[in-house]
C-alpha cells in the first residue's frame, strides 16, 4: 500500500466523511472510494458490487472476487449540555470509539474557564444553537446541568429532531418532575419514555468518572442497537 | 461499533516511514466462527519488531510480526496469511477462539 493512501485516509476521517478503502489482493494496489468517485479501470468491473457493499457498510472480500473493501463510517454526533466535571470524563472515555463530541452551555464560567480536549464547545443557550447544527436522527443528546431552563429546550429539541439517544442527568425525582413539563408541554407519554433518566446503565457507582462511565456504556449500547 | 484505534495506527505508520523505518500493515480480510475481533482490524509492524494494534486479541499477532519481518526481507509486496483451527500450527499458535481468520500483511511505501 502507498503511504499516500494512508494519508489521505487521515485526512478524510479528520473531515468526518464517509469513504471506503479498496484493496485488490491480487495485485497489493488500494484506492479510496466514495459516492461518485471514479474507480480504477480494474475494479470498475465490479462497480456494482462495490457500491452495493459500500451503500450496505459492509466489510470484508466482495463476493467471487479478489476485491476487499474496508467501510469508513462517519461518527456519531453527541451533544453534551452542560460543561461540567461529567462531560470530561465521557470526553476521556468517549475517546476512540468514533463520536464527534459538541459541548453546549450558556455559562461562560464552565466553557471559558476548563479546558476540554478534541471536542467543539459553545458558549450558547441550546435553544439559540441546536437548531444551528446539523443535527438528525443520527445523533444524540446527553443533558448534565439539571437546570430546566439549559436542560428542557435542548430535550424538547432532540425529541422533535428523534434523536436516537437522549439521556438526562437527574434522580428520579428530578426525573420525574423533568416528565411532567414535558408533558406539560405538549409531549406524547411515548416521546417522554424514549428520554433514558437517570441517565446510564446502572453500575452502581457514585462518582463523576463512574456516572461517565455508566453513560458512555448506555450509549454504546443504543448505538450498537441501531446496527442489528 | 467502528473499530477502535484505526487513526492511531494510520497515524503511526506514517510516522514511522518518515523516519525511514519499513513497515508492514497487517489486515484481517476475512473470518469465520468464533474469531475475536471484525474484518478490518489492522496492525502495523515495522523491521524492529516494533508493532501496534492487533488482529486476534493475543492468539496469531506472534506468527504475524515474524510473517511481517519476513516480508521486509524479501521482494514479495504482500502475503496472505491463514489462521484455521484445523491447522496445527494455529492450534500451536494458541488460536483457542475455535476460529479462522485470514490476515493480509502487505508493505507501506
Amino acid at each position: 500500500m502507498k503511504i499516500e493512501i494512508l494519508q489521505e485516509i487521515v485526512k478524510k476521517k479528520s473531515s468526518k466523511k464517509r469513504f471506503a478503502v479498496l484493496k485488490n489482493l491480487t495485485n497489493g494496489k488500494s484506492e479510496l472510494f466514495e459516492v461518485g468517485s471514479p474507480l480504477s479501470d480494474e475494479l470498475n468491473v465490479h462497480k456494482k458490487d462495490i457500491e452495493n457493499y459500500y451503500n450496505l457498510q459492509k466489510n470484508g472480500i466482495i463476493n467471487e472476487t479478489n476485491i476487499f473493501i474496508e467501510n469508513y463510517t462517519k461518527p456519531i454526533e453527541v451533544i453534551i449540555v452542560g460543561a461540567v466535571h461529567i462531560a470530561q470524563y465521557l470526553i476521556d472515555f468517549s475517546k476512540n470509539l468514533n463520536l464527534m463530541i459538541t459541548i453546549i452551555d450558556p455559562r461562560e464560567y464552565f466553557t471559558k474557564k476548563q479546558t476540554f480536549k478534541n471536542v467543539k464547545i459553545i458558549n450558547e443557550w441550546p435553544e439559540k444553537i441546536l437548531e444551528q447544527l446539523q443535527s438528525n436522527n443520527n445523533s444524540a443528546l446527553i443533558t448534565l446541568t439539571h437546570d430546566p431552563k439549559i436542560d428542557d429546550p435542548a430535550l424538547q429539541f432532540a425529541l422533535k429532531n428523534k434523536f436516537f439517544y437522549i439521556g438526562a442527568l437527574g434522580s428520579k425525582k428530578t426525573h420525574e418532575k423533568r416528565c411532567q413539563r414535558l408533558k406539560d408541554s405538549g409531549h406524547t407519554k411515548e416521546q417522554i419514555d424514549s428520554i433514558h433518566g437517570p441517565i446510564g446503565l446502572k453500575l452502581g457507582g457514585k462518582s463523576a468518572t463512574e456516572i461517565a462511565l455508566s453513560i458512555i456504556a448506555q450509549l454504546v449500547l443504543e448505538i450498537n442497537k441501531l446496527k442489528i | 461499533m467502528e473499530n477502535l484505534h484505526e487513526l492511531e495506527i494510520t497515524e503511526k505508520a506514517i510516522s514511522w516511514i518518515k523516519f525511514n523505518k519499513k513497515v508492514v500493515l497487517a489486515t484481517v480480510i476475512s473470518t469465520w466462527g468464533s474469531s475475536p475481533f471484525r474484518t478490518g482490524t489492522k496492525m502495523i509492524i515495522n523491521e524492529e519488531g516494533d508493532f501496534l494494534g492487533s488482529v486476534s486479541g493475543g492468539c496469531v499477532e506472534a506468527n504475524v510480526i515474524e510473517e511481517s519481518i519476513e516480508l521486509l526481507k524479501n521482494n514479495y509486496q504482500f502475503k496472505k496469511l491463514e489462521f484455521n483451527v484445523s491447522d496445527e500450527n494455529a492450534w500451536n499458535l494458541g488460536l483457542a477462539c475455535g476460529g479462522n481468520i485470514s490476515v493480509y500483511i502487505e508493505k507501506i511505501n
